[in-house]
């Protein structure tokens, strides 16, 4: 017993110790104001790496620290003045030359002194971003050598870089180049009407050469990360938190204006415990929430509770080689079958958006169908049974006759919520039973590259805000994406001939004709939804959240 | 004895490789690979990394390779820069020439967390599972040999019924159920506790409870039964004969049999818990390898699926080594040679 004294009384003393050692940090930190954020899901990792980054949570911070030419403003979508003060196009619409902001130090935080202090080259001068910081960003990113999975988007926007993500061309014979120190150059292979959005992305965007050199794969290690933008990062464990601060040599941009906030604490939590965390204050905002909770948050918070969107798109693709979808009234009778609206009220619940054509609606060259109520596919039980008679007309089959259906979807909870639903849909409005299988999900993806299956379900999600990003890059005929089997030659040339038009207006009817063929003429896929994403905000905040996924806390503040 | 240890260590390293060549082959016969996602990559995008990591060769040339830059020691001269292909696990400077190191274990690099290497992952995630394991570990003994004991001297009395009530219900509440819980209850309507985070006393309260607790159960069972069975012993009947104390009998010669079979099961059970708990690492936002173990199958990870699998049996091995050791003391009629 008195051992058993002695050992609870070290355990409290070692306890007291252990608060008070947690409590120090935080008196200093009382006049600043600290923003706390429930990130993704427990265990997420940051990929520091520019060019090597690929996740919404990575993205979050590299938007902040590493503002691009002409960022899109996350609450419009819309093409912003970033580290491009300005810019000019030739005439042949290819070569783009960006006037690069001059001032902007390369900054990194100092353990030392506990604040952000200006990177020194080995004379002792500040570096500045300058042109070629943003040619070595560009070059590294295709470099083969980086193996980057976003290797691409840079190789095919820039003359000459396919071939040198390929191996095949030389890295001098890429055409991206600095005039001078402030003058940024590039000539793309073909004239597009997307390209001043592809080159204000994240993988045009400066890096430092110096330290990425000198330290290999570690320079992503607060240490070593030097950064220009808003915040710079302090301390990050994997798995579980980030902490970065703001930068305060930061002149401020159109797109990134000089932070209110001093600290953004990120922490990286499964939804509900994000929720619990939220609920008993010790987050300011979370990033997701639980279904299960919904309906309570939307009579106890109303008012923290935000719906947000994403680009992202939900749909069932057809493989138009299979009986009976070879056959295109029997797709049309699918995707008019699917009760959208109820769809997402009744069965997700998230505020999502009912889809009826495949590209997002927000961004600037969108067709959306408000703008063209005709066109696209539209969830209609009698317009979809006129279809099913005509598919029985055409192949003389019945009901009874006609090859068993199957839709496939990949292992997951939301998944076969929706298949579920969507199968009973078809049964109660067209009488067809259609069976529904499921498979892990990279067993589904090689069956899908494979052999499709009739119905398969998948989302898209934009890489660069443009419809082509969407319609070109998914559905053009070579597409390695698409697992239609479906190709048209209208669709292919009014994709074509949109590409290379810089008016944005101008470009809407055609991408709304292509949407047309897509989902309905020929309705190689049925779109379902829009996805959304919600999120508690707190009330003392001032926030502008994001319509495209990816939040910009850095122009957030807290009041009062 | 040291037979008996040589013995050991030539089939840990028999077991190891027996693990390393199964799960190689299974994990290059499952579909799919690191690299696959919703959007295709281009040809060049997957050329360019399969060439990176070395994918391109033949399944059995990346085993030797892996092995070989796992098992044998390197000695590199001259400037060293890191890359999260070359981390090794041990690099020892030698006391000769400019730089000389050697170095030695290489897991690799993981294939879908592109700046980390799998030792990395080892070095910063181990840690926390280690602790929270130990934590763990100290509530499910603490809560389930006095549980077990109390139920099994006082047989069929209130104190039985209530000890094994406790039992029951921390092994039918799953940790996924508990953990919320707790955190409901403990932390957001009481505010005694953080609800999540790692890195202070207080964080790690609730998560060893909840980890520790249906382990406790599982302990205070085995306990009880193993006790009852030794307490009929014709050995305890001859030391109570003698006039030995009730207390001495049980604490001295029935307690210390009686944990033969509850060491057994704590052997694999700490090597589990001190690897990680995929859910009580969710519940609670803790940064722990078990995220690894699930996380890295699913992407198709292929080295991080070798490293922590081996890592796993390499602590399996070495629990169950030190219950033999145990054994010996426990029981002296057990014997190694």
């Amino acid at each position: 017993m008195r051992n058993l004294k002695r050992t609870s009384q070290l355990f409290f003393a070692l306890a007291l110790l252990l608060s008070m050692v947690a409590g120090l940090g935080t008196v200093s930190a009382q006049d600043l104001k600290v923003l706390r954020v429930g990130m993704g899901a427990a265990g997420t990792t940051v990929v520091w790496d520019v060019a090597l980054a690929t996740d919404t949570t990575s993205h979050t911070f590299i938007e902040m620290m590493f503002p691009g030419l002409a960022p899109r403003d996350e609450t419009t979508g819309l093409p912003q003045h970033g580290m491009a003060e300005e810019w000019e196009i030739s005439e042949d619409g290819r070569v783009y030359t960006f006037k690069i902001k001059e001032g902007v130090p390369w900054v990194v935080y100092d353990p030392a002194t506990d604040s952000v202090v200006e990177v020194t080259d080995e004379a002792g001068n500040v570096r500045y971003v300058t042109a070629h910081d943003f040619v070595y960003g560009a070059l590294r990113t295709m470099d083969p050598e980086t193996a980057s999975n976003y290797g691409y988007l840079p190789a095919d926007w820039v003359e000459g870089g396919n071939a040198f993500n390929e191996g095949t061309g030389a890295r001098e014979d890429v055409k991206i180049r600095a005039v001078d120190d402030y003058t940024l150059e590039i000539t793309s292979p073909e004239p597009a009407g997307f390209l001043l959005q592809v080159y204000g992305l994240w993988v045009f965007a400066a890096q430092p050469q110096w330290t990425i050199e000198e330290h290999g794969d570690n320079w992503t290690l607060p240490e070593n990360y030097h950064v220009y933008g808003t915040f710079v990062l302090k301390s990050y464990e994997p798995g579980s938190r980030v902490e970065i601060i703001k930068n305060p040599f930061w002149p401020g941009t159109e797109s990134h204006p000089i932070p209110k906030l001093d600290v953004i604490e990120a922490v990286f939590l499964d939804a509900s415990a994000a929720l619990a965390a939220y609920e008993a204050g010790e987050l300011d905002t979370i990033e997701e929430v639980p279904l299960p909770d919904l309906p309570r948050l939307q009579v106890e918070r109303p008012d923290e509770l935000y719906i947000g969107s994403r680009d992202c798109t939900y749909y069932y693709g057809f493989n138009v080689q299979k009986p009976p979808v070879d056959n295109v009234h029997m797709r049309r009778a699918l995707s008019a079958a699917i009760d959208r609206q109820t769809l997402v009220e009744q069965v997700l619940g998230r505020g999502e958006l009912p889809a009826g054509f495949f590209s997002r609606p927000n961004f600037a060259a969108s067709a959306t169908q408000e703008e063209y109520p005709d066109l696209g596919a539209h969830s209609d039980p009698e317009l979809a049974r006129q279809e099913l008679e005509l598919y029985f007309e055409e192949t003389g089959n019945t009901l009874e006759t006609m090859p068993q259906l199957t839709l496939m979807y990949n292992t997951s909870e939301a998944h076969a919520i929706i298949a579920q639903a969507v199968q009973q849909m078809w049964k109660e409005n067209l009488g067809i039973e259609v069976q529904v299988a499921n498979q892990e999900w990279q067993t589904y993806l090689d069956l899908l590259t494979e052999d499709a299956p009739q119905i398969w379900r998948l989302g898209w999600c934009a890489d660069y805000p443009d419809p082509h990003n969407f319609l070109g890059d998914v559905f053009y005929s070579t597409s390695g994406n698409n697992h239609t089997n479906w190709a048209n030659d209208e669709f292919d040339s009014l994709i074509d001939e949109a590409k290379v038009m810089t008016d944005f207006e101008a470009r809407k009817p055609l991408y709304a004709r292509a949407e047309h063929i897509l989902t309905w003429e020929d309705a190689a896929i049925a779109p379902i939804y829009f996805y959304t994403k919600l999120s508690m905000i707190g009330t003392h905040l001032d926030a502008s959240p994001s319509i495209i996924g990816i939040e910009r806390y850095d122009k957030w503040d807290i009041l009062g | 004895m040291l037979q008996y240890f040589t013995r050991s260590l030539l089939g840990l390293i028999v077991v190891l490789f027996v693990v390393s060549i199964i799960t190689f082959a299974l994990m290059h016969q499952v579909p799919g690979g690191p690299f696959a996602s919703e959007k295709k990559l281009p040809q060049t995008v997957l050329n360019n990394l399969n060439a990176k990591y070395k994918l391109d060769d033949p399944v059995w040339k990346q085993y030797i390779d892996y092995m070989a830059d796992l098992v044998i020691p390197r000695i590199t001269t001259g400037e060293w820069k890191y890359s999260v292909t070359n981390d090794y696990l041990f690099n020892i400077k030698l006391p000769v020439g400019d730089n000389t190191t050697l170095r030695w274990m290489n897991f690799g690099p993981s294939y879908t967390d592109r700046t980390r290497s799998v030792n990395g992952i080892f070095k910063a995630h181990l840690p926390v599972s280690f602790q929270l394991g130990l934590a763990a570990m100290f509530v499910a003994t603490v809560i389930g040999i006095p549980l077990g004991t109390v139920a099994a001297l006082r047989k069929n009395t209130i104190f039985d019924y209530f000890s094994m009530s406790v039992a029951i219900l921390g092994v039918s509440v799953p940790a996924i159920v508990l953990g919320p819980l707790l955190q409901y209850v403990v932390a957001v309507e009481l505010k005694w506790l953080p609800t999540t985070g790692w890195g202070t006393f207080e964080q790690l309260i609730m998560p060893a409870f909840a980890l520790g607790f249906a382990q406790s159960a599982l302990i205070a069972r085995l306990t009880r039964a193993s006790l009852l069975q030794v307490l009929n012993e014709d050995y305890i009947r001859t030391a109570q004969a003698k006039g030995l104390r009730n207390h001495q009998v049980i604490v001295v010669h029935a307690m210390k049999n009686a944990m033969i079979p509850v060491v057994t099961v704590m052997g694999p059970l700490f090597a589990a818990l001190l690897t990680g708990t995929f859910v009580i690492e969710k519940v609670f936002g803790l940064p722990g390898l078990g995220h690894y173990f699930v996380v890295s199958i699913n992407q198709r990870d292929y080295a991080t699926i070798m490293g922590t699998t081996l890592l796993f049996a390499f602590f399996i091995v070495i629990a169950n080594f030190i219950v033999d050791l145990t054994y010996v003391w426990l029981d002296p009629r057990i014997r190694f040679d």
